[in-house]
């Protein structure tokens, strides 16, 4: 074969170098969609840590300690946490988790350390989502449910949940597209995800425009479908208005 | 049915509620007037503790609800409240809103309080809305479904939190008319409104509040004709714009 087209064979087929490509995009899958649902159930707990009215020492008589009445410890841990995580680079959390947390105490596969990691870093994210969505809803929903007898747990439940997911649905698939896009520094831990494999290619074939090309078309491909079907549910809920 | 004695609210170190007493009989329909930022809302708030009182007591039915005992659901179900701003839930329909809390929190079959629901629909005249959404419906319509919410937990007792204060004029007297109905039914109500006519002509006791405190508390016509304090002088003055 010659001409480009031989080119494209050197660089992509020969010696199997496409199955980086599908082995690459199978481990950015599988690390983002582990991740995000980390990220959505501890970002579920932390936001509502967050806006949790737990107070332990309300009843404290001492005026000297008066400002522990207002500590809430669930909702300050929480949002340590936030800040934390949203105040440095996703990369160095991994690099941290990497070097400290995991090869220090235990041999675990990179695979495991991307989950953990991007799903620690998304929770931050996705818990002030649910807060911003939450907090976000008239006051007087949850005065009107609790007016009507209906316990905190039931009125959370009925009224301000559903109302919430509907107005923090597309925020959420825009942090499941961040997401997605970030595990392409998984590969400075070692992880072979798609951004790995290409690097791989064009270092074998010595061709390096062609296959980041094809990395950012098959990135844009998968942002643009996860857009596409956003777009859908979001019609859908509104529907229901 | 309704005792308060030297309620005391702060929001910070703002003194809102001085020392409130009042006691509310069966049937009774009070209308609560005061210029803003007198604690009319905010008391309102504190008969079904939506607003936590800082210090006294409230009875209802002789419980006093702020007894760390009281299950304060249990007393909400007796106590309907309406908002200024209607909150009715968006995403549930007129009919879902009305039968909501029975079914959930009464646990009455949902067969029956939909035969309650439309019997209230037709009451507050707006049986062709029971599947309409909240954003379908204009103001005052929102606002009588918010009553026939209410009602559909059969209260003991209405507080109406100025319910018509965001609606446009000509939609005021729709919901009036069925507050009106309501006072004849012998429904207890206790009202904050801006409304002087309805205060005047529909309630049997009219309440004057300013900077904290009941300043008066008599018959809404001695009100109006001869008020006792210069500080009602003065608002009604203002209001009626001698």
């Amino acid at each position: 074969m010659d001409g480009y087209l031989g080119v494209l064979y050197h660089i992509f087929i020969k010696d199997e170098r496409y199955m980086l490509i599908v082995n690459g995009l199978l481990f950015t899958l599988n690390v983002t969609f582990l991740a995000a649902l980390i990220g959505i159930i501890l970002g579920v707990i932390l936001s509502l840590m967050t806006i949790s009215d737990f107070k332990p020492f309300k009843n404290v008589k001492s005026d000297r300690l008066s400002y522990l009445r207002d500590f809430n410890p669930l909702t300050k841990l929480a949002l340590i946490y936030i800040t934390v995580i949203r105040g440095t680079p996703t990369v160095v959390q991994l690099f941290i988790l990497f070097n400290l947390v995991f090869t220090g105490v235990l041999e675990t596969s990179v695979f495991v350390i991307a989950v953990i990691g991007f799903g620690l870093n998304s929770a931050a994210y996705v818990a002030e989502i649910i807060r911003a969505g939450i907090q976000g809803l008239d006051k007087g929903q949850m005065e009107a449910a609790r007016a009507l007898g209906m316990s905190y747990g039931l009125s959370m439940r009925v009224i301000i949940i559903p109302q919430a997911v509907k107005k923090i649905m597309p925020a959420l698939v825009s942090e499941f597209i961040v997401l997605f896009k970030e595990t392409s520094v998984v590969g400075m831990i070692g992880g072979n995800d798609l951004t790995k494999a290409v690097r791989e290619i064009a270092a074998n074939s010595f061709r390096a425009a062609e296959p980041w090309i094809l990395a950012a078309l098959i990135y844009l491909l998968l942002t643009t479908l996860f857009t596409y079907f956003m777009r859908k549910v979001e019609k859908r809920l509104k529907e229901s208005d | 049915m309704i005792k308060i004695t030297n309620l005391h609210k702060y929001f910070g170190e703002l003194h809102v509620l001085k020392g409130i007493d009042l006691e509310v009989k069966q049937g009774d329909v009070i209308a609560i007037i005061g210029p803003s930022g007198s604690g009319k809302s905010t008391m309102l708030h504190c008969i079904n503790r939506l607003e936590e009182p800082s210090k006294g007591h409230i009875f209802i039915d002789n419980e006093d609800i702020m007894n760390p005992a009281c299950d304060i659901n249990t007393v909400r179900q007796k106590v309907g409240m309406v908002f200024q701003h209607f909150n009715l839930f968006p995403h549930k329909n007129v009919l879902e809103n009305i039968i909501l809390a029975p079914t959930l929190v009464k646990k009455i079959s949902k067969e029956e309080s939909c035969n309650t629901a439309y019997e209230l629909l037709a009451k507050v005249g707006l049986s062709d809305k029971a599947s309409s959404y909240p954003n379908k419906l204009s103001g005052g319509q929102k606002q009588r479904i918010a009553i026939a919410r209410a009602l559909a937990m059969k209260p003991e007792v209405i507080l109406f939190d100025e319910p018509t204060s965001a609606l446009d004029p000509e939609m005021i007297k729709e919901v009036l008319d069925v507050m009106k109905d309501l006072a004849k039914e012998g429904m207890t109500m206790l009202i904050v409104t801006h409304e002087m006519g309805f205060a005047r002509n529909v309630a049997n006791r009219l309440i004057f509040m300013d900077n904290g405190l009941i300043v008066e508390d008599t018959e809404p016509n001695t009100f109006f004709n001869a008020p006792k304090s210069d500080r009602a002088k003065e608002f009604l003055d203002k209001v009626l714009n001698k």
